[in-house]
């Protein structure tokens, strides 16, 4: 059973990656630097790499977290090395930070080097040879603490704390490194071949312990590289968690590799190569559809075709608005985009995703998600959006948004500015009421709030061409099982124009961030004059409005750091929203007249 | 040579003979450049119960949109005891950037988006500022060459502004313009009396701008904006630009982020060179977390080489 799981995970993420990367291209020695880029590999849905050694590891991990001191020593040493060691590990406040204040829980620890003090190092009036300096690094926190121990008079001498700083690694270290990196399928299909543990160069210096950052996690990060013809492969480990972050080829020239590849800018290419510079598309379930990632819009869709007929134009979350109850005008308008040179104040820093949507154990449809975050996320003050395309094999099709937190306090609405362009010239939207679907002649907008009526169905507009044909929206109540509490939304129809943008291309900020009514930034296309919109080319704004909460039990837009094996993880409640498009009559998508 | 080329390369014949008319700069006199200090109080901050001597300008005050005068706590730590204070003109023209003070007190200031660009939008962003030395009144000083504004363009305009005391210059740097794959800013040196632009470097975007004379020469060091390196370029003693960048040293791979930007430069007393290094993408990310480290670095002047010296 667990084989035949393993499988499934492979085949999906396989999917995943054929229906969502760059062009899987073998790098060439004549590629550019470009177009080396988009053969690198993210490898954040990737399942770990085992073996003895990584098993070994985690029992190592796990003894020193059920120790008294949650600290795993350094073995292989002299007996003076050892002897300072000791010493240091019985300073208070050497040890001061093993444990996190407040719950007591152990963080990681580790003894990395012990060697006999510089001359520098030394302080002064101290004898040169007996004082050895002892270095820890705790993973938890990304934090070095080094003891200065006189072996002579047996006692600590000083301890310093360097905040955000690692060590040089172990050889042990190295070796846990070297064997995600040859064991890692991206690395062997990177390569062609499964490398020898001998062929990674990554000689035990502090140059080559620094050559690679993870700026964006703070994690422990080396990167064993690989030399084949004319470049060098990159392998990203993670040693805080043990595993690849992923890979990334460049050419060697004569001074060695053109750059450093560390974390940030192995994600950031990526992203901005293939998922900023171009167009994808996703072809699954009879759907059809092309994606983006914008600048300030979030993921953009379009094109969006079911059975060939076209469905809508595109769709896109234009703006964050977040604002505080405890303080008036408080608050941030955020844009989401791409993770440079861009109008985003949170990026996307991993790939956009395919996912199957499964009910009942069976497979109902797919969504195509995208995450953009604020790098110290979930610290306060820093955001994490969820965009996510639902598409279902009966037609239907959802426009979704969460925030995950955690934002900078538990008082905080969160409004995304949802903006959904109809395919068609020949649109007339309908809103359900006491006597049954009336159209909407003028551009207005409309709040869902507790004395809304709904169909039968739970709908409560739709939109169709004079032949009747089109689709029903059904506004998130809670009921569509993804922990959303309703919607609360604001509808806005405006009419799109060929000859002005309203929005079609980016759109830097629609809004302020504190506006706690219908003033949202859709408004401004309709107010002072509404325009017709029966039988129209239509653009629908839909801006839910959702409120955080922190209480435990109740979380919801909220994320909380946790420590799991002496290191930070975090847990976040999304608050979903959305509206659902449901084909009339649940009959074949219409096939709309082309926009003009 | 007909006339028309003759007179087309007459004003390219003439650079040199520009230069060579500049006065010439005594050793002594080039080292103590960006060292020696001319900035004074500004004389509508004597009449305040400011203390001069821990009050400066900041755009940095949580909460306060545009400039705050500030009034530091005698123990840094005891922040309930910062003084800040605030002219209506301040705040009008949004979230602003870098400060230079110039040799009368004028403060000299530019717009920087925070998270959005909703409060300045890109088309007023190219300009600079002034805190008048004797009303304290700010209002526009310069409106630099307005530049791109079109779709994907980056959302930055200026990013590093200098007064420089020895030549009475301000230089400004801005990236207003540039693309991804287009590195359209400029570094303009200007008069800040008339703002008139007396000089400009084109196809650089620079983060930090510092004119110091710690090499020997006087030249303008900044920080490139697309890499971690401090690069420089020569200076004549009237505060043109004379000759093409030059590599100095980098930031990469120090600190905690490993690929800091330089933010903004100085020397102090004893001639080293401090860099305040922090996180640049191009994005508006970076406002909501404003992370700075300090990088030392000596010039040795008999290798004519840089050492870090720490952070």
């Amino acid at each position: 059973m667990l084989v035949l799981n393993r499988i499934a995970f492979f085949l999906s993420f396989l999917y995943l990656f054929l229906a969502t990367s760059c062009d899987r291209k073998k790098p060439g020695n004549d590629m550019d630097g470009k177009e080396l880029i988009k053969t690198s590999v993210l490898s954040d849905n990737a399942p770990p790499v085992s073996g003895p050694l990584l098993l070994k590891r985690r029992a190592m991990i796990e003894k020193a977290l059920s120790s008294e001191l949650p600290l795993i020593f350094l073995e292989e040493a002299g007996r003076e090395e050892l002897s300072a060691q000791q010493l240091a590990v019985l300073d208070t406040l050497f040890t001061e930070n093993m444990f996190e204040k407040g719950t007591g829980k152990p963080y990681l620890n580790e003894i990395f080097n012990v060697y006999k003090a510089r001359p520098q190092e030394i302080p002064q009036g101290a004898a040169y040879g007996t004082i050895y300096r002892v270095e820890m690094y705790n993973f938890g926190l990304n934090l070095t603490t080094t003891a200065l121990v006189d072996l002579t008079a047996q006692k600590v001498l000083a301890v310093n704390e360097l905040v955000q700083t690692q060590p040089d690694i172990p050889l042990h270290l190295k070796d846990v490194a070297l064997h995600i990196a040859v064991n890692s399928p991206e690395v062997i299909e990177a390569l062609g071949f499964k490398p020898g543990e001998s062929e990674a160069l990554m000689p035990n210096t502090k140059t080559a312990l620094n050559n690679t950052r993870c700026e964006e996690s703070l994690h422990l990060c080396v990167a064993p590289t690989f030399v084949k013809d004319e470049k060098a492969l990159w392998a990203i480990v993670d040693l805080t968690e043990l595993r690849l972050v992923g890979v990334r080829w460049t050419h060697v020239g004569n001074a060695g590799p053109e750059k450093r590849i560390s974390e940030r800018n192995l994600r950031y290419d990526k992203i901005m190569e293939c998922y900023c510079s171009q167009v994808n598309s996703v072809k699954k379930d009879e759907w059809q559809l092309n994606y983006i990632l914008t600048s300030s819009d979030g993921m953009r869709i379009s094109e969006v075709t079911h059975r060939g007929v076209p469905v809508i134009s595109n769709a896109k979350i234009v703006d964050w608005h977040v604002s505080y109850s405890n303080t008036d005008g408080f608050g941030y308008s955020d844009a989401v985009g791409c993770p440079e040179f861009s109008q985003a104040a949170v990026l996307a820093v991993t790939e956009p995703r395919v996912v199957d949507i499964v009910e009942g154990g069976k497979t109902i449809g797919f969504a195509l998600e995208q995450t953009f975050n604020s790098k110290q996320w979930p610290m306060p003050c820093n955001y994490n959006y969820l965009q996510r395309f639902e598409f279902y094999r009966d037609g239907r099709m959802r426009v979704a948004g969460a925030s995950l937190g955690r934002g900078c306090g538990n008082n905080g609405t969160y409004r995304p500015v949802m903006r959904i362009a109809l395919y068609g010239s020949g649109n007339t939207l309908y809103e359900w009421g006491e006597s049954g679907w009336q159209p909407w002649k003028k551009e207005q907008w409309r709040l869902q709030e507790s004395r809304t009526r709904y169909t039968p169905e739970g709908y409560q507009y739709k939109f169709s061409s004079p032949e009747g044909k089109g689709y029903y929206l059904e506004p998130g109540k809670g009921q569509f099982n993804d922990g959303g509490r309703g919607d609360n939304a604001y509808l806005f129809a405006t009419r799109l124009h060929a000859d002005r943008d309203e929005g079609e291309s980016d759109l830097v900020s629609i809004g302020p961030c504190c506006n706690t009514d219908y003033r949202q930034g859709p408004e401004k296309f309709i107010e002072p004059d509404p325009e017709d919109i029966e039988n129209q080319a239509l653009v629908l704004w839909y801006v839910p409005q959702i409120k955080n909460d922190d209480r435990k039990g109740s979380e919801y837009c909220w994320a909380e750091s946790y420590l799991e094996n002496g290191i930070y993880k975090t847990r976040s409640f999304p608050c979903m929203s959305g509206p659902m498009f449901v084909p009339i009559g649940n009959q074949e998508p219409i096939a709309f007249k082309e926009a003009k | 040579m007909s006339l028309r080329i003759a007179k087309k390369l007459l004003p390219i014949a003439l650079i040199p003979l520009l230069f060579a008319c500049e006065e010439k700069m005594t050793q002594g006199e080039i080292i103590q450049i960006g060292i020696a200090s001319c900035r004074t109080l500004a004389p509508f901050i004597r009449k305040m119960d400011f203390d001069p001597k821990r009050s400066g300008f900041s755009s940095s005050e949580s909460n306060i949109k545009g400039i705050a005068l500030v009034e530091f706590p005698v123990n840094p730590g005891d922040t309930a005891q910062k003084k800040t204070w605030q002219d209506p003109t301040w705040a009008k023209y949004g979230w602003m950037g870098g400060i230079a003070t110039d040799n009368r007190g004028n403060a000299f200031t530019a717009p920087v988006p925070k998270v959005s660009t909703f409060d300045t939008p890109l088309s007023r962003m190219n300009r600079i500022y002034k805190i008048d030395a004797n009303t304290g009144k700010m209002d526009l000083a310069c409106e630099l060459p307005a530049a791109d504004t079109s779709q994907g363009v980056v959302p930055y305009a200026v990013l590093g502004i200098y007064y420089d005391c020895h030549g009475s210059k301000l230089y400004v740097s801005t990236v207003a313009g540039s693309t991804r794959d287009d590195e359209k800013g400029v570094i303009y040196a200007i008069d800040p009396q008339t703002c008139d632009i007396v000089d400009r470097v084109e196809g650089i975007d620079a983060v930090a701008v510092f004119v110091g004379g710690i090499t020997g020469e006087k030249r303008l060091f900044y920080g490139s904006a697309r890499s971690s390196e401090v690069r420089s370029i020569e200076l004549t003693k009237s505060g043109r630009f004379k000759g093409k960048s030059r590599y100095e040293f980098t930031l990469d791979q120090l600190g905690p982020r490993g690929d800091d930007k330089a933010r903004r430069i100085r020397l102090d007393p004893n001639g080293n060179m401090l860099v305040f290094g922090a996180e640049f993408n191009y994005s508006l990310a970076v406002q909501n977390h404003r992370l700075e480290d300090a990088y030392v670095f000596t010039y040795d002047r008999m290798h004519s080489k840089w050492m870090h010296q720490g952070h």
